[in-house]
């Protein structure tokens, strides 16, 4: 117990990277680029690869990057809040069982926006000073579809009402995120309340990780 | 206290994994761009001899991704195994010395001073560090040296050193 209390926690560089990452590119495309632009498009593909990266370390990392460690768990959640209810803190090597759920939530809230930008917007631009992308990619998509002249309207029609799905699909994941980010900022001043700095200094890039 | 020499040595490691991490990160990123506009060109132009060219491209640089990634895994482990090697002997010395410091019958405070004067503190700084009068703290020290059977601070330290290499 009292080596578990004293290990001090560490994120390893890949997750720091990848977090810091995919905020950093969270803010760009909320902030900085234009909607559907190059650069918006470029910024999500990053966010994709920071996130498949993330992913691929979850599956081989260390074992507090592992989703092994931090399984999907409600009853464990409930048991958390439990604790927090009882005052009761208990480190965690890896997320704890309510953040585990908010870093599934946000990732799947990420995935459902990279993939309905990337069946609206293609391949990323090679110019990304590029006016529109948009045009040149309805070119493509459409092409297939008006190859086959027998069913050419119909087809085009599911095309319109897929992009605007996927329109739909692309703004409610990002304002839900939105929401997750708030909530997982929250969680995190908590947890500090609670637990104390050392939750942030091991995210952090300068954090002191093998301090005792 | 305990060797900045050390803590230096950790800091350059930790450099030196999130060197190879952030590398593991760019391939990532580079990698990724390039398969999905390759992606786009076989969806744009077809199948071509071109795309045989991009597909080995594209199986390099997921392979250098793997490779950064393992290595990352890699020099994590083995900085961790050596965490936990150090670990465990700084504990054993540290048990070792306690056991040595009550077959000799130190009190509770002669073994804070032992342990202090093993550290290298002189008498001025033991005082300090204990809240003490320097007097007090020579006292203690000459028995100290006294019930260990040796004449004084380098003594002291030997004995343990010896223990250390057998
Ligand atoms: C765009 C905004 C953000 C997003 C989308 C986000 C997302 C995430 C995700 C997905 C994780 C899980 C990390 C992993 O296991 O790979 C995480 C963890 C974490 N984030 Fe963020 N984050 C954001 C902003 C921030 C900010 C501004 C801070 C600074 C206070 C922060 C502090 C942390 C900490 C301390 C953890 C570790 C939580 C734990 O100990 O369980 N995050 N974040």
């Amino acid at each position: 117990m009292t080596a578990e209390l004293s290990a001090p926690r560490r994120w390893d560089p890949i997750v720091k990277l990848t977090h810091w990452g995919i905020v950093v590119a969270i803010i760009l495309n909320a902030i900085v680029t234009e909607e559907g632009s190059g650069w918006h498009v470029r910024v999500g593909y990053g966010l994709a690869a920071l996130l498949g990266l993330r992913l691929l370390w979850g599956i081989v990392g260390p074992h507090e990057a592992r989703f092994t460690a931090f399984p999907p768990s409600p009853f464990r959640a409930i048991g958390h809040i439990r604790e927090i209810g009882q005052g009761q803190v208990t480190h965690h090597r890896s997320h704890n069982p309510l953040g585990a759920l908010m870093v599934y939530a946000i990732w799947a809230c990420l995935a459902a926006i990279i993939a309905s930008g990337i069946a609206m917007a293609g391949a990323p631009p090679s110019d990304p000073f590029a006016a529109s992308h948009e045009e040149a990619e309805e070119h493509a998509v459409a092409s297939p579809a008006t190859s086959d002249d027998e069913d050419e309207d119909e087809r085009e029609e599911e095309g319109g009402a897929g992009e605007e799905m996927m329109e739909e699909i692309h703004e409610i994941g990002v304002n839900l995120l939105y929401v997750l980010i708030a909530l997982h900022l929250m969680g995190v001043v908590f947890e500090t309340r609670r637990s104390g700095r050392q939750i942030v200094t091991a995210m952090l890039p300068w954090g002191n990780r093998r301090s005792r | 206290m305990n060797g900045n020499v050390t803590s230096n040595r950790m800091k350059g490691r930790d450099r030196q994994v999130t060197l190879v991490a952030a590398i593991a990160v760019v391939q990532a990123i580079a990698a990724t761009f390039f398969v999905a506009d390759a992606i786009g060109d076989v969806a744009a132009d077809g199948l071509s001899t071109h795309i045989v060219i991009e597909g080995l491209i594209a199986f390099a640089l997921f392979a250098g991704v793997a490779l950064g990634v393992w290595q990352v895994r890699i020099m994590l482990r083995l900085a961790q195994r050596r965490d936990e090697a150090l670990a465990i002997a700084s504990g054993a010395l540290a048990e070792h010395i306690g056991h040595r410091f009550s077959e000799w019958g130190l009190t509770d405070a002669e073994s804070d001073v032992a342990l202090f004067a093993l550290k290298g503190c002189d008498v001025a700084e033991i005082a300090r560090l204990r809240g003490a009068a320097a007097g007090t703290v020579r006292a203690q020290l000459s028995r100290i040296y006294a019930k260990a059977g040796v004449t004084g601070q380098a003594g002291l330290v030997s004995l343990f050193f010896e223990d250390l290499l057998g």
